[in-house]
């Protein structure tokens, strides 16, 4: 009786060390969070320590001169796993750049809140799912390169508000319904929208449904 | 005997049994409800039957069931996790994780009256507390740890008025802490720590006088913190960190004199640190980071002699450190970093000798660090950077060898590497960038097995690098950029198979580039920039397959460019400018299709013809090739090189139009001067260089020959064919031996009579094409001759 008096006590005071401790750097809990969800078969992620003040020593980050990350470096890393919530809370990130590797899972939304956004690079990977309406707040992007990934859906017809987008590549996926025509999509060549099956040409405003074979 | 006297007999006889069982069976010790030991198995079964298995195993509570081998009136009290009480009745329900799924909702509380001792912690219990736990009139221990449990915490726990323990710690409730918990007067435990609950700690939980352990931490409280709480005179541990309390800390606290732990850490805390925290004699722990709390560290804190760990860190702590600090000579960690303090670190820092751990980084101390540190044997990490120290460095850091963590960077050190570090063998990773260090570093290190991590950068140290750096086999981070550092670069830096980083840019250093730096496989950044570096770029170089950005740039590099170097697929930035490479640009630079951010051969002497093969970045922002030699036409490949927003051909002998692409055309005209004849569409050309016109016409005469040819006329432009064609005579029947070369062959051949039109075409191209651009037509002219051939068609 007094033994299991003493094994109770022991599990009420186990939750103590239970709790993770977070960094009270952001940033840094993100970067940990993704990491989380990542399988990184070569190793590439090892200089990741969470216990560091800020991630700006850590390898294939770059932070800018107050210590916010700027860049996010790892094409071609051999790195498989998902994507979460967390990296939108990157405010100050400016470069994204995850190709080449074997993502899969859906690109989330919240990517939409990265303010400062100039370059996006996912392509080359096994993401799935639609391409995130919120990308059309991404007001600074210059580069999204989509192509080669198994994205379903129609482009965004919001993604026309992007002045600044210089280079769109949605090819080699299985998007559908019509090309958006409005705002920069009046200069992307046609090899930007090339391989997807069910995708039917230029939007034809008021005479078809820009979602039209989906 | 009478018939009615023997039935008044036998009547009374059973009368009297009757009565005599009617007295009989209340004797037993039975609770106020009927309840038997078969109804409690009842019921516990059927709680049970609503359990969910959490694997797919057979049953893991077999002892659970009617039909044992055991006598009948054993159970339930032979069940696991069961014990009864003398009388049979169910006292003790415990159970782990058994595998099992569950909720209360089906647990008949008022079956069980006699409860005293309710653990099922880890169960996976679901659900929600149901009220009917008031019934538990005798409960003294309750543990729903661990679980899955929502909801409120119902107010009728308020009822439970024997409760000694109550921990719900670790599951998803919800709402406020019920006020009426401070009715449970027996209460030793409260544990509601790592939930959602929300609200204000109630001020009635100061009436807890019993309370030993109150634990709140982790969850959404919001309120201050109630200066009733300095009631608990029994309080050995308080932890609410992890939450949103705000308001002071109130100076209550200074009367629990039997506290040991007090976390207030990670809250919105306020004001001051009071000093009345200074009576509690017995605390050993005492974290309070990650608040807003403001104005000096009390001198009071000195008397918490049994202190072992003092977290001050991320506040806006202000004033300096008081010398009372040094009487607490159990501190194993000391953390201040992250606040306003200023002055120097007091003289009697250096008597906590148990000290592991000492971190004030991001504060304005100065002064500087004696050589007393050396008192601190124990010391493994220590964090000054980012402060106004100076002076130099203790000589006798880690003379105990064991530094492991070492942070000096971003003060105003002066003077040598300190000799205690040459042996620290301890080492994992050091800081020192961003002072002024002027020591020698070719013999101030050793061999290090565990480093990980070392920074001199940007200081003032001189001599030469030591082989060693190549001995150590967890170096990942290697840098000693700006400094004043000569010699060669040892090539037993090559064994370094761990290294990632290697930046060296900024000094004096001689010699060739080691081949043996092609060994350093996991080599993601290298940077030797800026240095007096001469010979070959070693070939090796395309064995570094993790290449991500490799800075040469202003060196005395010569030779060509290897070809080697397109082997680094993964490069994104390349900047090997400023050097005397010779040679062409190899087309191999065309495999580097992660080149994004850069790619700098200017100031160099390179020669020969852009390869197109460079039109294949596709992902090449920017461009400098200026300041070489390279000759011929920009190859219209780079036109697709669409995500190009800067380029400079600047001081080169190129010739022909430039590409018809965004970057080409805003580039301002310094991205173009010093050139042979270029020419095109570029935005200040049409300003500054009135051969624009001509260009036009030059690229017109290139789409003729296209039309006519089915290609590119590319070879035909600089031969000499061209040259000695316009000399010929204006109309000659011979030429169309050289048409029939040269002409499409996909299409038929022309008829006599189309001859003649294509050989008027051919020539008037060819004017086009002159390469003098004062030489060639106008446009108007141009298309005035195209007219003329309409009378050719009636």
């Amino acid at each position: 009786m007094a033994l299991h008096f003493l094994l109770s006590s022991v599990f009420i005071f186990f939750a103590i060390s239970v709790s993770p401790t977070l960094s009270s750097n952001s940033e840094v809990n993100a970067l940990h969070a993704l990491r989380a969800r990542l399988t990184d078969h070569t190793n590439v992620l090892q200089s990741w320590d969470p216990t560091l003040v800020n991630p700006c020593t850590w390898f294939h980050v770059t932070c800018d001169s107050n210590n916010r990350v700027i860049r996010l470096d790892l094409g071609n890393s051999n790195i498989s796993g998902t994507l979460g919530p967390e990296l939108g809370g990157l405010q100050h990130l400016q470069y994204l750049e995850l190709y080449m590797n074997k993502f899969e899972g859906k690109i989330p939304k919240e990517l939409g809140n990265l303010k400062n956004l100039v370059s996006m690079d996912l392509y080359d990977n096994n993401f799935e799912g639609e391409i995130p309406k919120s990308f059309a707040t991404l007001k600074s992007l210059k580069f999204l390169r989509l192509n080669n990934n198994r994205l379903t859906g129609s482009i965004p017809r919001e993604l026309s508000a992007l002045s600044n987008l210089k280079i769109l590549d949605v090819s080699n996926n299985d998007l559908c319904g019509t090309v958006p025509i409005d705002g920069p999509f009046g200069s992307f060549p046609i090899e930007s929208f090339e391989n997807n099956s069910r995708l039917n040409g230029p939007e034809l405003q008021g005479l078809v449904s820009y979602d039209f074979g989906c | 005997m009478t018939c009615s006297n023997f039935f008044s007999l036998s009547l009374s006889f059973s009368l009297l049994s009757f009565l005599l069982v009617a007295l009989l069976l209340p004797i037993s010790p039975v609770s106020t409800s009927t309840t038997s030991a078969a109804e409690q198995a009842k019921a516990l079964l059927k709680w049970k039957a609503g359990f969910i298995h959490n694997q797919t195993h057979s049953d893991l509570l077999p002892s659970w069931t009617l039909t044992t081998n055991a006598s009948s009136h054993s159970y339930p009290c032979n069940w696991f996790g069961i014990v009864c009480n003398q009388i049979g009745s169910v006292s003790h329900i415990q159970l782990g994780d058994v595998g099992l799924q569950g909720t209360l909702t089906s647990f008949n509380f008022t079956s069980f009256p006699d409860l005293v001792h309710i653990v099922l912690v880890n169960f996976t219990l679901f659900g929600t507390i149901p009220c009917q736990i008031s019934s538990l009139s005798k409960l003294r221990f309750l543990s729903l740890f661990y679980n899955q449990l929502h909801g409120e915490i119902p107010s009728e726990i308020s009822v439970l008025t024997s409760l000694r323990v109550l921990s719900l710690g670790a599951n998803h409730h919800s709402g406020s802490i019920p006020l009426g918990i401070a009715k449970l007067r027996h209460l030793t435990v409260l544990d509601l720590a790592d939930n959602n609950l929300s609200g204000s700690i109630p001020t009635s939980l100061g009436d807890l006088c019993n309370l030993t352990n109150l634990h709140l931490f982790s969850n959404a409280l919001s309120g201050p913190i109630p200066l009733e709480i300095g009631n608990l005179k029994n309080l050995t541990e308080l932890s609410v960190f992890n939450n949103s309390l705000t308001g002071s800390i109130p100076s209550t606290l200074g009367n629990l004199t039997k506290l040991t732990l007090l976390h207030l850490y990670s809250n919105k805390l306020s004001g001051p640190i009071p000093l009345e925290i200074g009576n509690l004699k017995k605390l050993t722990e005492l974290s309070v980071q990650r608040n807003s709390l403001t104005g000096s560290i009390p001198s009071t804190l000195g008397n918490l002699t049994k202190l072992t760990v003092l977290l001050l860190y991320s506040n806006k702590l202000s004033g300096s450190i008081p010398l009372e600090i040094g009487n607490l000579t159990n501190l194993t960690k000391l953390s201040m970093n992250n606040n306003f303090l200023t002055g120097s670190i007091p003289s009697t820092f250096w008597n906590l000798t148990n000290l592991t751990k000492l971190s004030v980084f991001y504060n304005q101390f100065s002064g500087s660090i004696p050589q007393e540190i050396e008192n601190l044997k124990n010391l493994s990490s220590l964090q000054i950077a980012w402060n106004n120290f100076s002076g130099n460095l203790p000589q006798q850091l880690c003379d105990g060898g064991s530094l492991v963590n070492f942070s000096a960077n971003g003060n105003s050190f002066t003077g040598p590497i300190p000799k205690g570090l040459r042996n620290c063998t301890s080492l994992f990773r050091v800081r020192l960038e961003n002072n002024q260090l002027d020591g020698n570093i070719s013999e101030a290190f050793g061999v290090y097995p565990y480093l990980n991590y070392m920074d001199l950068s940007n200081n003032k140290l001189c001599g030469e690098i030591s082989p060693n750096w190549g001995q150590c086999p967890n170096l990942t981070s290697l840098r000693m950029s700006m400094n004043e550092i000569t010699g060669c670069i040892p090539l037993e830096l090559g064994n370094s198979s761990q290294l990632q980083r290697l930046d060296l840019s900024s000094n004096h250093l001689i010699g060739e580039i080691p081949k043996e730096l092609g060994k350093m496989k996991a080599l993601s950044s290298l940077n030797l920039s800026h240095n007096h570096l001469s010979g070959r770029l070693p070939l090796e170089i395309g064995n570094l397959s993790n290449l991500d950005d490799l800075d040469l740039s202003a060196n005395d590099l010569t030779g060509s460019i290897p070809e080697q170097l397109g082997d680094c697929f993964k490069m994104t930035y390349l900047d090997l400018g400023k050097n005397k490479f010779n040679g062409s640009i190899p087309e191999q630079m065309g495999d580097l299709n992660s080149l994004q951010r850069l790619m700098d051969l200017s100031h160099n002497q390179l020669n020969g013809e852009i390869p197109s093969e460079i039109g294949q970045l596709q992902v090449l922002e920017n461009l400098n090739i200026s300041h070489n030699m390279l000759s011929g036409s920009i190859p219209s490949s780079l036109e697709k090189m669409l995500s190009l927003t800067s380029i400079d051909v600047s001081y080169n002998g190129l010739e022909g139009p430039i590409p018809k692409n965004k970057a080409f055309k805003d580039a301002p005209k310094e991205a173009f001067t010093h050139n042979k004849a270029l020419c095109g569409n570029a935005k200040e050309f049409a300003y500054t260089m009135s051969v624009t016109e001509k260009c036009d016409v030059y690229s017109f005469g290139v789409i003729i020959m296209e039309t006519l040819m089915g290609r590119h006329p590319g070879e035909l432009l600089s031969s000499f064919s061209l040259s000695s064609f316009l000399s010929l005579p204006s109309s000659s029947v011979e030429q169309p031996t050289m048409l029939k070369d040269v002409l499409d062959e996909r299409i038929s051949p022309p008829t006599a009579e189309v001859v003649q039109i294509i050989v008027f075409i051919v020539k008037l191209s060819f004017t086009c094409l002159k390469v003098d651009p004062q030489s060639r037509p106008t446009m108007e002219h141009v298309s005035h001759e195209l007219s003329s051939l309409k009378s050719f068609f009636v």
